[in-house]
């Protein structure tokens, strides 16, 4: 912890930390002192004067050095010769500010007159209205009237878009920076700046596409007036109208913390819709920024083409059935298949309806044939193990601490912890980066490895060994073993970029031997805060299936069965060779991803959905499920963070929550009675049933405490439009190396997949197509395009060239891609962009379309 | 491309400083790529910007913020006329108006041989020297109609002998980075 100061506000004494500017040390005391440029999260710059007080110092003696007191013995206060600006000077024991004071009343009128010279006023049709904090400060400082000829008022343009999600209106603008530092300094995507000088200031982007950055939206909450809105939220709601419900974010093993702004509307049938996504402050998860995916992603639930009534197939044909007549079939169906019936789960449902998923089966039909439909990386069952500590946060993580990230593009697959991970290398932790090919997070990296193709796994094994035997070896496996070694605190990520399953089950145990080996202080690095294990999981509630047993050979708490069952991938060779009869398949579309050559030779398929995918088309028995924003539930995130969302529209036709319709299946077969509420399975049945989360319920998930910086509160001016988070921080729940040493893991071997002439591997995208941000057309012209990476050399030797059509045959399948040259590949490796998942180190064959 | 015409140039920038703020040498780069395009093009923004690794709004952005980079074409030999309070005390709005009938332009227009383009600028720091105006960096001072005329004339010339566009500030970072 840093030292700390004593300084007087307004005459409250309080201390703080030294390095804290005046008006963030202010505000601990609840003195809010007015701001426009300044941001908490960003560096100060002193811009727009509007945070002038009077600052000041204890006299000295110059000659004896000692404090220079007044008559009754309080030191002599030297006041200095005029304001200044709060958000530079940063506090100084003994230091005195006055915020109060006449002189300090009329810098701010005058600041606020100055800044409403060139600002149009235009309140009535402004998206900010209602939540401005120009309009709020001037309420609060503005004189009222104007010394300034309203007929030289700037007069701008009002439309302009920066790219196609983001538009500024140049009228509006009042120069602050937020938006270009924001850009700058947080998201590393410095694609805005200004332009031109004085009142001719403008904000521009040169970038293609334009203001071409992940996380665009933020700079529309933290800018202080309307001149960056969303095109997906501008002129559709005035801010008063909107009801926030707290969620979290649908995609992503993150769990960002977001509010959804809802309206009741007539020109949406009456029906509750959500206008926009905000992020919610969780100083531990996602501070208060969230990407654009997050932001924009949400359309999926109110689409037009969501499942509204079950479908069942009659003559050939899927119509539409009630919910007994489908929930009757489908219990019988299930019953008749009893163990052999085979289950098969998106990674994306709550921990409610996973739990019931899993149940289903097991105690239903006593069948272990669950998994994920689409099992792309191994290692909870290491997780659980050795995971990062409970009670620790990224945001901690800074000098004499080491962050390893493996066969992972955060930037793509995590763009939050690529966030944090970047900001923990900037505050002095150092970064280690192990992939096979370079990403955005290179450029931080203290130690930079770009394994050969096939050999992610010998290099960890390598860092291993270096690290068991730490006998000081110079070269770069071996620094980077003393640096791990050595660290205060390491936190290792592991993905699974160009690698099968079995690889990542290796990568996960590698590393987590790795970080159980003990320092010469007999430290090691699990089960300690800031200490762990992080698997950078494909989806949002990934580690949430792992937790709920959606495993052949797991039980919910990674409880081992004695018989396991078939995996996903036994499974779907099952429904090909006919040894699999009847399967459910809830929240995944494995015919559509290409993972089951259609119904194959099943009796009975049914399936649950949000919407008709191509795995539903081929169904028995298809049942609308409800998608997130219609109801509550807990999803955990990564760093086994369980945190609740709530219900924010209304279903979407009869629809029903997914953990509620497998209960009615359940009961159907004779069952327990269906739960009245998600709580409740949640707390008679995952509390009891998973001892991770035994301690754990809606009230403690939902539990908040104050959060530095106060951001979200009612002097938006501050922070800017992200939501104060009132309904819950989450709770981890520990993993086992907190409460004891764990066994070293034995570590299998695997072969490498197979590389052939050119290897080719596929590369994730934020915005790859797929069913839910399909629905989002504000992102379509975003939308990663299926795409072919290679290096010129590999390009010359096939004779391709940038846009040529190529066709790359993969496991089978064909691909249709375009080709594109001297871009993110490396000489000798091509990439798949923008496509579904493929795994590991392919063996395709590229051929000119 | 620049890169390739004015390699050993740029190479010779950009060693002057350290690997991670290379883009230091942002200002003289412009000003070869302005002396290239005859102003900051898109083309000359984003080759900039791409020798930089930096992206072309950056460029844009100092583009924007000093008065010599052009973001307009512009003619080879630039007047730049202050009209700002001493100045226009001592007629250099006259001045402006006489300049831009004699050439027949507009402010901001280039004339149709290529030669010149008028702007009207803010203060140079030559209030006692006024009527005055700057040619591509060079200060010509106590202008009155018959020493403009003379001026033309005498880029006129310099034109016609060949003279390669004059910005001499270009000339000057060029032959630094010889030495």
């Amino acid at each position: 912890m840093s030292d700390l100061v004593t300084i007087f506000v307004d005459g409250i004494e309080l201390q703080v930390e030294q390095g804290a500017t005046v008006v963030d040390a202010s505000k601990r005391v609840d003195v809010d002192i007015p701001v426009f440029c300044h941001h908490p999260k960003l560096e100060p710059v002193g811009m727009c004067r509007m945070c002038l007080v009077e600052i000041g110092m204890p006299m000295r003696d110059r000659a004896t050095g000692e404090p220079v007191l007044e008559e009754d013995g309080s030191p002599q206060i030297n006041w200095g010769r005029g304001l200044q600006t709060g958000c530079t000077v940063r506090v100084a024991d003994g230091m005195r500010v006055r915020t109060t004071t006449d002189v300090v009343d009329e810098a701010r009128e005058n600041v606020i007159e100055f800044l409403l010279t060139s600002h149009p006023l235009d309140c009535p049709i402004c998206d900010k209205g209602g939540e401005c904090p120009l309009q709020n400060l001037t309420m609060a400082h503005g004189l009222g009237e104007s010394a300034f000829d309203f007929d030289s008022k700037m007069q701008n343009e009002k439309h302009v878009p920066l790219g196609e999600l983001i538009f500024l209106d140049r009228e509006r603008c009042i120069q602050c920076a937020r938006c270009t530092r924001f850009q700058d300094e947080i998201a590393d995507d410095p694609v805005i700046g200004f332009h031109n000088r004085g009142r001719a200031l403008e904000i521009v982007t040169l970038s293609d596409p334009g203001f071409d950055s992940y996380w665009s939206g933020n700079t529309t909450d933290i800018c202080p007036v309307g001149a960056l809105t969303t095109a997906d939220f501008r002129f559709g709601a005035r801010p008063w109208e909107l009801i926030p419900v707290a969620s979290i974010s649908p995609h992503g093993p993150e769990g960002a913390n977001i509010t959804m702004s809802t309206r009741q509307e007539a020109k949406s049938g009456g029906r509750v819709v959500i206008k926009r996504i905000m992020p919610r402050q969780n100083e531990l998860v996602n501070e208060i920024w969230i990407s654009d995916h997050t932001r924009f992603v949400h359309h999926f639930a109110d689409a037009a083409d969501r499942l509204t009534k079950p479908l069942i197939r009659k003559g050939g044909v899927l119509v539409e059935t009630d919910w007994d007549t489908a929930l009757t079939t489908v219990a019988e169906k299930l019953q008749a298949a009893g163990s052999s019936a085979a289950g098969l789960s998106g990674d994306r449902p709550s921990n409610e309806d996973l739990f019931a998923f899993q149940k289903l089966f097991r105690q239903g039909l006593k069948s272990h044939h669950i998994d994920l439909a689409a099992s792309r990386i191994a290692g909870g069952d290491v997780t659980a193990q050795v995971g990062i500590a409970s009670g620790s946060n990224l945001l901690d993580l800074g000098r004499g601490d080491v962050i390893v990230v493996v066969a992972s593009d955060l930037h793509e697959e995590a763009p939050i912890w690529w966030l944090r991970v970047k900001q923990a290398a900037e505050r002095g932790a150092q970064l280690v980066v192990l992939n096979v090919r370079p990403t955005r997070l290179d450029k931080f990296a203290t130690h930079l490895v770009h394994y050969p193709v096939g050999e992610a796994v010998a290099t960890v094994r390598q860092l291993l060994g270096a690290a068991q035997i730490s006998d000081g070896a110079s070269d770069q496996i071996g620094k980077i073993a003393e640096a791990i070694v050595g660290a205060t605190n390491v936190v290792a990520f592991y993905g699974y970029e160009g690698l099968t399953y079995a690889e990542t089950d290796v990568l996960a145990k590698s590393l987590a031997n790795l970080l159980q080996v003990k320092n010469s202080d007999g430290h090691s690095h699990v089960g300690r805060v800031n200490n762990g294990l992080i698997a950078v999981w494909p989806h949002n509630n990934t580690q949430g299936a792992w937790d709920m047993g959606i495993h052949p050979a797991l039980a919910p708490g990674y409880q081992s069965v004695d018989q396991p069952g078939r995996s996903a991938a036994e499974i779907y060779s099952g429904v090909q060779d006919g040894t699999v009869q009847t399967l459910f398949v809830m929240a995944a579309d494995p015919v559509g991803d290409g993972l089951m050559n259609g119904r194959g030779l099943l009796d009975f398929l049914v399936v649950q959905e949000l919407f008709l995918t191509e795995t539903a088309k081929v169904a028995d028995v298809v049942l609308p499920a409800q998608s997130w924003a219609e109801r509550d539930g807990t999803f955990t995130n990564g760093e086994r963070r369980v945190q609740r969302y709530y219900p924010a529209i209304q279903p979407v036709g009869e629809s029903r929550p997914d953990w509620q319709i497998i209960e009615q299946i359940g009961h159907k077969m004779g069952l327990d009675k269906p739960h009245f509420a998600a709580s409740l399975v949640f707390k008679k049945g995952i509390a009891a049933g998973v001892p991770q989360y035994s301690d754990m319920d809606y009230r403690s998930i939902a539990k908040v405490e104050k959060q530095y910086p106060d951001v979200g509160g009612e002097d938006l001016y501050y922070g800017g439009t992200s939501y104060e988070n009132k309904h819950g921080l989450g709770q981890q729940w520990t993993s086992a190396a907190e409460s004891g040493d764990v066994a070293m893991f034995t570590v299998p071997d695997v072969t490498p997949s197979a590389a052939g002439a050119l290897p080719v591997i596929r590369t994730a995208a934020l915005y790859t197509p797929g069913t839910l941000i399909n629905r989002s057309d504000v992102l379509s012209p975003r939308m990663a395009q299926p795409t072919l990476h290679l290096h010129a050399a590999d390009a010359d030797r096939l004779s391709i060239a940038t846009g040529d059509a190529v066709i790359v045959s993969v496991n089978g399948q064909s691909l249709q891609l375009s080709a594109h040259v001297n871009g993110a590949a490396p000489q000798g490796l091509a990439l798949i962009n923008g496509v579904s998942y493929a795994a590991g180190v392919l063996d395709a064959k590229i051929e000119t379309a | 491309m620049l890169k390739e015409k004015y390699a050993k140039e740029i190479e010779s920038l950009l060693a002057r400083y350290p690997e991670d703020k290379k883009v230091s040498a942002i200002l003289s780069l412009m000003h070869i790529a302005q002396k290239e395009y005859g102003y900051m093009s898109q083309e000359a923004k984003e080759e900039v910007a791409d020798i930089l690794g930096i992206d072309p709004t950056h460029v844009l952005s100092i583009t924007g913020f000093y008065s010599l980079y052009y973001e307009e074409p512009v003619g080879e030999y630039v007047l730049e006329i202050c009209n700002d309070l001493a100045c226009a005390l001592r007629g250099a709005d006259e001045f402006i108006d006489m300049a831009c009938q004699k050439l027949g332009v507009q402010k901001d227009e280039i004339t149709p041989d290529g030669l010149f383009s008028i702007k009207n600028v803010m203060c140079l720091g030559a209030c006692d020297r006024a009527p005055m105006l700057q040619c591509n960096l060079k200060f010509h001072e106590h202008l009155d109609e018959e020493k403009f005329d003379q001026l033309i004339d005498h880029y006129r010339q310099r034109a016609a002998e060949g003279d390669d566009r004059a910005h001499e500030v270009v000339d000057k970072i060029l032959i630094e980075t010889h030495h």
